[in-house]
């Protein structure tokens, strides 16, 4: 019940903040980058699958820079504005226990990821019907997949949950943007590096991107919501027992 | 005595410093309580410690005479509302949606906000965003806040800093109704003693960690001796002429002596004495020591000044 009411809160403290347009923003950006590219591309190969293309090369981007950056700035923003006005202290005076305000926190953030992943895959559908409109050599691929793209979108979403939980602890842990972002934006650039190694199937910012990859998916999938519960627990064992001394 | 509040040997350590030093506090129903010490005193890390911010290193917090541990602190929260220094504002947010983010929280009736809006006189400011509201507004909503779930403990620190004064005097008129109109005990912390003076029944003075004094406003007062000031041009002949007579003799730093004594005879005394040691006596008063005398003579070891009676 508890955890309802959190959540109920953490709803109306959205309003009228960055945290909730930024989910229009960046899914609205790839779909416009697919379409340009499906415009302006010179000759299409003769197997040329709009959709398996446009869905597959959307999420790719989305899951290996997007995603990873929307999470960092969605989380520091959830928490950036208790940490603004140091909100902790009133908020841990309130007969509400502190687990079910840091697991409203992590479900919030994972609605908000949600959202504007889905609100991609629907830019991808509405990319790819505008991108035959132009293109009329195009009309061929056929109705757009809705299942396929509603399911590679799930699975990137459950896929980021252990980034998600990262996120949010490390930004309820300091306030401020430069160590989330920091935290985000390092745990992306050194997935490049962990690509091509076996590591890679376990690095948490590049699961969402290995749902893709032949033969990493399951354990993508897996550490992704596992792991994530798990970090989300551990999160929150600190978070109740932190002294709140500013 | 019913008390809401009590601490045993409550202490807390930084490092090497200890910021509260085995802390007995026992503040009774009813009331204000005025928890008064310089800053620095430790007052910010008792309240906090009261309210489950942070942990103590040793002792234990009761509430309406419960320990309150991790496991119940949340059932007794429902009875207590706090501010906490500054108040915690969504300043995205206008007044009214502040309130509605904790009713939220609390899972409190949607109509107590209209009535803390009432209390603390922001009704016709609620639906602006609180990034326009001044210091005494801000301050005003996170009174209300504190009292939205109609608490019957209400634990205000620092409630004024850095209000002007007539910010001062309505957060002051508006605590000060609290114990009569909604039957809340207030527990103040403040190093101002004049604002505590005026409000609070019961007082408690701590200095560097330690509880130098508990108790109702007027034990206090009694607890300082009355004392006699002279204005006497030869002022170490007078202190050795007194000090020879038996008189308990301090110099004073605004160039006058204090003489312990009690009665309007003991300044007849004193003076006839003075004035066949051929001294200039130019002023003789017997002086009621103010609050805030003993207030600093608790606190600094400084001699205490004085009022005249």
């Amino acid at each position: 019940m508890s955890l309802v009411r959190a959540l109920h809160a953490e709803l109306l403290k959205l309003k009228r903040t960055l945290a909730f347009r930024v989910i229009f923003v960046l899914p609205f950006l790839v779909a416009t980058l697919q379409f340009f590219i499906a415009w302006r591309t010179k000759k299409f190969p003769t197997d040329f699958n709009l959709w398996q293309t446009m869905t597959t090369s959307s999420l790719q981007i989305w899951a290996v820079f997007m995603l990873p950056l929307l999470i960092a700035l969605e989380t520091a923003l959830l928490n950036g504005i208790e940490h603004a006005d140091k909100q902790w202290k009133h908020i841990f005076v309130l007969p509400v226990p502190r687990y079910c305000i840091y697991f409203a926190k992590v479900i919030v953030a994972q609605a908000l990821i949600l959202i504007s992943t889905f609100i991609l895959a629907a830019l991808i559908v509405v990319a790819g019907i505008a991108a035959m409109y132009v293109r009329p050599e195009l009309a061929n691929s056929g109705a757009a997949p809705y299942a396929f793209i509603a399911k590679q979108a799930a699975l990137v979403w459950l896929a980021s949950w252990l980034i998600i939980a990262i996120q949010t602890w490390v930004s309820m842990r300091w306030s401020g943007f430069p160590i989330p972002l920091g935290t985000g934006i390092a745990g992306t650039f050194f997935a490049l590096f962990a690509a091509s190694a076996s590591v890679g199937k376990y690095y948490p910012w590049l699961l969402p991107m290995n749902i893709f990859l032949e033969g990493r998916a399951t354990t993508a999938i897996a550490l992704g919501v596992i792991g994530g519960i798990l970090a989300t627990v551990a999160g929150c064992f600190e978070f109740v027992r932190r002294d709140v001394l500013s | 005595m019913h008390c809401l509040i009590e601490t045993r040997e409550l202490t807390r350590r930084f490092g090497p410093r200890t910021a509260v030093d085995t802390l007995n506090l026992a503040v009774p129903a009813a009331g204000v309580y005025g928890f008064l010490g310089p800053n620095g005193a430790g007052k910010t890390t008792a309240i906090r410690m009261l309210l489950g911010l942070i942990r103590p290193n040793a002792g234990e917090v009761r509430l309406f005479g419960v320990h309150a541990s991790g496991g119940n602190r949340t059932s007794l929260m429902q009875r207590v509302g706090a501010l906490v220094e500054s108040p915690s504002l969504y300043p995205h947010l206008t007044g009214r949606e502040n309130l509605e983010v904790t009713r939220r929280l609390l899972g409190a009736p949607r109509n107590l906000i209209d009535v803390a809006l009432d209390t603390v006189k922001l009704t016709k400011d609620a639906d602006r965003r609180v990034r326009e509201y001044s210091l005494g507004m801000r301050q005003r909503l996170g009174l209300g806040l504190a009292l939205l779930n109609k608490p019957e403990l209400l634990i205000l620190d620092e409630p004024t800093n850095g209000l002007d004064p007539a910010g001062i005097h309505e957060m002051r008129d508006l605590i000060r109704r609290l114990p009569d109109e909604f039957g809340v005990t207030v527990f103040l912390s403040s190093h101002l003693l004049s604002e505590v003076e005026q409000i609070a029944s019961h007082i408690g003075i701590i200095h560097e960690g330690k509880l130098l004094f508990q108790g109702p406003l007027s034990e206090l007062q009694t607890k300082q001796q009355t004392q006699l000031i002279v204005g006497v041009k030869q002022l170490d002949a007078a202190i050795d002429c007194l000090t020879k007579a038996g008189w308990n003799v301090q110099r004073h730093v605004d160039g006058v002596l204090n003489v312990a004594a009690k009665t309007s005879d003991d300044a007849i005394s004193v003076n006839r004495l003075l004035v066949d040691h051929r001294l200039d006596v130019f002023h003789i008063a017997l002086a009621q020591p103010s609050l805030e005398d003993i207030f600093l003579t608790l606190t600094t070891n400084q001699p205490a000044g004085r009022r005249a009676a």
